[in-house]
């Protein structure tokens, strides 16, 4: 009750400022008035008595401020006084003081740097307008899991029944070469019907948005550019709106720029262009290959809008043969967008709650012991006539500055840990909306929330108990262990323990995704991707001929640079996230629709291509300058296709029909080995390898061989391309060793992620048990001194405060096995390579952390058997 | 554990807390009071009374509250607490220890 008044005072004093000084002001006011009354009736005329009380008074403004300082400095004498005396306790023992504020800057750190992370990639909002309204729209094939682009016929059918939608846009992100002073470049297009900017709810930086008629057929050669690339390409000129912008085929005239920060979807676009569709002939632009995003009327759900578009496909479904059995696939664009990264990020919240709840149990066990030593100090004041209440308010403050250090400290780390994050998860996310991280108050109310909490609670712990002994029996059991201390002594043997196993459970996930990361950097990826180095080319709107023609001299040029060993091309790289299915014939197979055809990829490559990507020849022969545009048709399958199709019997000289390539028969000239086209831990599928000199394709790809470092050679390859065509656009180099390491980055951060929580677990548990024997060992001085004098051995002292934390550790370690056992489930997504109950990593877990734990108890235990008996006879 | 306060101090609190142990006061009246009660031995100066008026309502011994006054103004007025009338029967018993053992050693020394 006194508590509450006090506080309910001491607030209103800092809150109610105002208030209390002018209450202040009458009360003085009063005072001076009954003076001045005094003073005329002692017969003053009442100017004199005025100023007579005054002058007695010296001066209301002095009597003010004196009161001010009595109101303040109760409240601010006693705190500094007990953070005085906080301060000086925790300095008295440096040790608790420095490893309490280390686990709790550890624990608080880390949760705040994963909050912070999981905040800004999970939970912040996309930055457009009414952003929850944003929803993208797929197809969903039937008899298949997953989801496929969208056709444009189905696109214009959405747009004119669906009422679920304020604005449908439909996009596709084919390149854009453009010309300018600095040569030619192929940038990032985004081609889109007219809505797009009302979809995201953006307005244009300068200009203006497409017009409806700009999505209808016809020449429409307008363009607006992305904000990046008008600073980039433009300088930021104000003026650009009306310009020109240059590309091979003429120019595009700029009417507007983009607001900077706007993705479509993950793409951040150099340039938009419009997406004219024919209504009346809607796939004349291309059939299931375009990205269609929406946003929802106020007030309507997703739900809503997906039991609607359910209704639509069916109706669809009727109607239109390519569309039966097919469903429409709606989410919420930020939860689409973030869909990959949230198994992972959950994972870490896990992983990092662990080590918070470590770091707790740690602190909690730390103050505990504490708290036993102190229980002397704590009864002597208390009969010294200390009230309980003045022996909490101490504890409570010993605990906020406590934890305030280790909140503090916690924050620093946090930072750190941050800028560490983002540059170990650069190009791992798939949200952009990750380049603006900072700590946000959440955060830091969340970060204090929790050091408070268990300082707090673990520093009253004490208090508690010492409330509970009379302060006789305490003073009495201040030396020795009374039953008090026996129970302490198991609860801190079940933290000890709880520490353990979560270390162990840490450790464990931290082996196996450590293993699955050697495992991914070893996997045989069927090409050799050191010395190599690609660029795009983006062939445009020449004829056939002159395509296949443009990438012999260009290849022809490029093994002239030196230094380069072989040069092709190939339109979708391995491990670049494209590839290309299509289905194919046997020859003498009855030919029948495209859905009856046998699946198989399909890659378009030139000449020299195995030989650029050193990917071995089986069987037969590579491509090579026999095979003409005129020629007989060749085709090349991989080694997994050989099997699954041409199961022991003969390949080569087999004849296929590939749906793709025009349907021209093809003969089979060889077999190369397999290729894990679609990722470090994809399965290799069956493959057949067309000639871009028989089937030229728009999109390729240079891949270049090289002696040496091969991003040393892009300027040079670059060159040559340029002296082939200067109007050639080239995307930037990239190295295959980019693309494998750009594969590794997630599983990386996982492995590093983990195995860098778990060591901290290993170190908080590692002091943990620590603690509990060496403060064992210092309550026991006493008695081993008398064991030694009797005639114990040294070994037998060892052994005796060796041996309880032997056992603890042990029971944590079974504990911890079990219960990483019991979650293995939680990691399986995450591996490959290994099973999550794979026994090397439970056994390497197990081993280090007995090895730790032997380690740091074995110091105390030692420190034990070297105790002198007649120091220790001596000590208290 | 009480801080070390100087005994001029110290005596004053004890004089506020007995002088509004009889009843609701304000800072005139207790002024007043001390004044008269002392036969004008104690004069309660305005620097004093009021800093330590309002650091013993800052320490939950006396709490304020406004009323008419005798001449119908409002004026604060100082009740103790239950708290305050605790300290005030220990002051008291200090005070008189002390005093006690004083007044011994002026005679006998």
């Amino acid at each position: 009750m006194r508590w509450a008044t006090k506080l309910r005072l001491r607030l209103r004093s800092l809150l109610q400022g105002d208030r209390v000084e002018a209450e202040l002001d009458e009360e003085l006011r009063f005072h001076l008035d009954r003076l001045t009354e005094e003073h005329v009736a002692a017969g003053l005329a009442p100017a004199d008595a005025r100023r007579a009380a005054l002058r007695e008074m010296g001066g209301l403004d002095q009597r003010k401020e004196e009161c001010r300082d009595a109101r303040g400095l109760a409240l601010v004498d006693e705190l500094r006084q007990d953070v005085r005396y906080a301060l000086r306790g925790l300095r008295k023992s440096p040790g608790f003081t420095t490893v309490a504020i280390l686990s709790l800057a550890l624990g608080v750190g880390a949760n705040t740097t994963i909050f912070t992370f999981v905040n800004a990639v999970l939970l912040r909002p996309l930055p457009y307008p009414g952003s929850d309204r944003l929803v993208i729209l797929r197809e969903r094939p039937p008899g298949a899991e997953g989801t496929v682009s969208v056709h444009p016929l189905n696109f214009l059918e959405w747009r004119a029944r669906a009422r679920s939608f304020e604005a449908l846009a439909l996009v596709q992100t084919p390149p854009l070469n453009v010309t300018g002073a600095n040569g030619a470049e192929q940038i990032a297009r985004v081609q889109t019907t007219a809505e797009l900017f009302r979809v995201f709810g953006v307005g244009p930086a300068r200009g203006r948005v497409f017009t409806p008629e700009e999505a209808q057929p016809g020449n429409h050669d307008v363009v607006i550019l992305g904000h990046g690339f008008w600073q980039r390409w433009f300088g930021g000129d104000p003026a650009v709106v009306g310009r020109r912008l240059a590309v091979p085929e003429g120019s595009l005239t700029i009417i507007g720029v983009a607001p900077p920060g706007l993705r479509i979807g993950l793409m951040e676009a150099d340039a938009y262009t419009p997406l004219p569709i024919d209504p009346a002939k809607p796939d004349s632009i291309g059939s299931r290959s375009f990205q269609c995003y929406g946003r929802l009327k106020p007030r309507v759900s997703v739900d809503a809008a997906r039991a609607e578009m359910a209704v639509v496909a069916s109706a669809l479904a009727r109607q239109y043969p390519m569309d039966e059995g097919y469903g429409v696939f709606v989410s919420g664009l930020h939860e689409y967008l973030v869909r990959e990264g949230r198994p992972a990020l959950r994972l870490l919240m896990a992983v990092v709650a662990t080590v918070l709840v470590i770091a707790c149990v740690n602190v909690a066990g730390l103050l505990m012991a504490r708290g036993i030593r102190r229980r002397g100090e704590l009864a002597v004041r208390a009969s010294l006539g200390a009230s309980r209440g003045r022996l909490v308010r101490q504890l409570i403050i010993e605990s906020l500055v406590l934890s305030s250090l280790g909140g503090a400290a916690g924050l620093v780390l946090a930072y750190g840990g941050m800028l560490a994050l983002v540059t170990l998860t650069a190009g791992a996310l798939t949200v952009g909306s990750i380049e603006p991280i900072r700590l946000e108050s959440t955060c830091l109310v969340f970060t204090l929330l929790v050091s408070t909490m268990t300082a707090v609670v673990f520093g009253l712990l004490p208090a508690w108990q010492a409330s509970r002994v009379e302060p006789q029996m305490a003073l009495r059991e201040r030396t020795r262990g009374g039953t008090a201390d026996r129970r302490q002594h198991r609860m801190r043997s079940v933290l000890v323990v709880t520490e353990v196993a979560m270390a162990v459970v840490l450790l464990v996930g931290a082996g196996l995704l450590l293993r699955t990361f050697s495992r991914l950097v070893r996997v045989d990826l069927g090409f050799q991707q050191a010395g190599t180095i690609t660029m795009g080319l983006f062939l445009g709107r020449r004829p056939p001929e002159a395509r296949v023609a443009l990438v012999d001299q260009i290849l022809e040029r490029v093994e002239a640079v030196p230094g380069v060993k072989a040069a092709s091309t190939i339109q979708f790289l391995p491990l670049s996230g494209m590839s290309c299915g299509t289905g194919f014939w046997l020859e003498g197979q009855a030919r029948g629709d495209a859905s009856h055809a046998l699946p198989t990829e399909c890659s378009l490559v030139s000449r020299g291509y195995f030989a650029a990507m050193d990917v071995p020849i089986l069987e037969g022969r590579p491509f090579d300058g026999r095979d003409r545009m005129g020629g007989p048709r060749v085709v090349i399958v991989n080694r997994s296709f050989a099997r699954r199709y041409f199961p022991g019997g003969r390949v080569l000289g087999r004849r296929i029909i590939v749906v793709w390539s025009d349907e021209a028969r093809a003969e089979i000239v060889g077999v190369v080995g397999d290729v894990r086209h679609n990722g470090l831990t994809s399965e290799p599928v069956p493959t057949v390898f067309l000639l871009h000199a028989q089937t030229p394709g728009y999109i390729t790809t240079l891949v270049v061989r090289t002696a040496g470092d091969a991003s040393a050679q892009a300027a040079a390859v670059r060159r040559a391309i340029h002296d082939v065509d200067p109007s050639q656009a080239v995307s930037a180099a990239k190295t295959m060793e980019q693309y494998v390491g750009d594969l590794l980055v997630r599983p990386r951060m996982y492995a590093a992620l983990v195995a860098f929580f778990a060591v901290f677990a290993v170190i908080l548990a590692a002091i943990g048990i620590y603690g509990l024997i060496a403060y064992v060992v210092t309550q026991r001085t006493h008695e081993i001194g008398i064991r030694l004098a009797l005639g114990a051995s040294r070994g037998d002292v060892f052994r005796a405060a060796f041996g309880p934390g032997a056992r603890l550790t042990f029971l944590g370690l079974v504990l911890g096995i079990g219960a990483a056992w019991g979650l293995r489930g939680l990691v399986s997504t995450f591996l490959f390579g290994v099973t999550p109950g794979d026994p090397v990593s439970y056994v390497v877990a197990a081993a280090v952390f007995a090895v730790v734990a032997i380690a740091v108890a074995a110091i105390p235990a030692h420190r034990a058997s070297r105790v002198e008996p007649t120091a220790a006879l001596r000590y208290e | 554990m009480s801080k070390p306060t100087d005994l001029v101090q110290g005596t004053l609190d004890l004089l506020i807390l007995r002088v509004i142990a009889l009843e609701p006061m304000h800072g005139w009246a207790i002024a007043q009071r001390i004044r008269h009660v002392s036969n004008d031995e104690l004069r309660v100066g305005q620097g004093s009374l009021y800093p330590a008026l309002h650091k013993l309502e800052q320490q939950g011994w006396i709490e304020a509250e406004w009323a008419a006054s005798e001449n119908n103004r409002r004026a604060k007025y100082y009740t103790l607490t239950r708290a305050g009338r605790k300290a005030l029967e220990s002051e008291t018993a200090q005070w008189e220890r002390l005093a006690a053992a004083i007044s011994l050693v002026v005679r006998r020394a």
